[in-house]
């Protein structure tokens, strides 16, 4: 499974694709881990390509949740319908330190409000 | 409503033990209940619940060189996938840093699907059940 790092703004913007299941999701939670270990306070997640996410995949995100907890928040732009649904069974959208975005121009706009407020 | 989710059908697949061989495990629970004429997000469930039962087979049975099975059943207008290893439980070993799903499957499992069951199979492996009902929404009670 590919990572590809780039960035939105100052913030650190992890793209991948396909299913992120337990046997690949080894390369998300390096780039997310290296990310995080950098000191970043926010990190976004693409998943507008991801068509299926295990509970390894899950686990690699609220690994990052958490290990955000104090500083900031990962965010996540464009799940689909049945993505959500699971990051919604394992509790991730009632936490405050995880934001979902429709697309990335929500994301931008939700960066800028927090870079000005 | 197709004929053959009506009929009913039986089918299986036996794979490695091994996390590599969970994609495939999620074409056939795809193609089984497509042909049960189940929507897509049914189609999904299926696949995370059947995908994180037999991940955890693998991790606990803990044998590549035993087989894992699925089994597909449609009877009733119930589609059961049967989930069954028959190596001897053991704790992961060794343990993972990385690996950090500790009990999120079961959780996805229940949530997603209509009926989940497990039991010790008579051979020593365990069994994992998997059901959704056809007809789930017509059933509940107003």
């Amino acid at each position: 499974m590919d990572v590809t790092v780039t960035k939105l703004g100052e913030t650190l913007l992890l793209e991948t694709t396909g299913d992120i299941d337990r046997n690949v999701c080894g390369p998300v939670e390096e780039a997310l881990n290296e990310a995080i270990a950098d000191g970043t306070d926010t990190v976004l997640l693409d998943l507008r390509q991801v068509t299926y996410i295990d509970s390894g995949g899950l686990s690699v995100i609220l690994s990052g949740v958490r290990r955000l907890r104090e500083r900031g928040w990962l965010g996540v732009i464009g799940p689909n319908s049945n993505v959500r649904r699971l990051l919604e069974i394992v509790g991730l959208l009632v936490d405050p330190n995880f934001r979902v975005f429709e697309d990335e121009e929500a994301a931008r706009t939700a960066l800028g409000d927090r870079v000005t407020t | 409503m197709t004929d053959l989710a009506d009929q009913g059908f039986h089918r299986v697949i036996r794979v490695k033990a091994e996390t590599a061989r969970l994609a495939e495990i999620r074409r056939f629970v795809e193609e089984a209940a497509l042909e049960a004429a189940l929507d897509l997000e049914r189609v999904f469930d299926l696949k995370v619940a059947v995908s994180e039962a037999c991940a955890n087979a693998v991790e606990h049975a803990g044998c590549e060189e035993v087989p894992l099975e699925v089994c597909a059943r449609l009877q009733a207008r119930r589609l059961t996938f049967i989930v069954t290893d028959t190596g001897l439980f053991r704790p992961p070993s060794p343990p993972r840093e990385s690996f950090h799903n500790r009990g999120l499957g079961l959780p996805l499992m229940v949530a997603l699907m209509d009926e989940v069951s497990f039991a010790r199979s008579p051979g020593g492996g365990t069994t994992v059940s998997l059901s959704v009902l056809l007809d789930r929404g017509a059933a509940i009670p107003v």
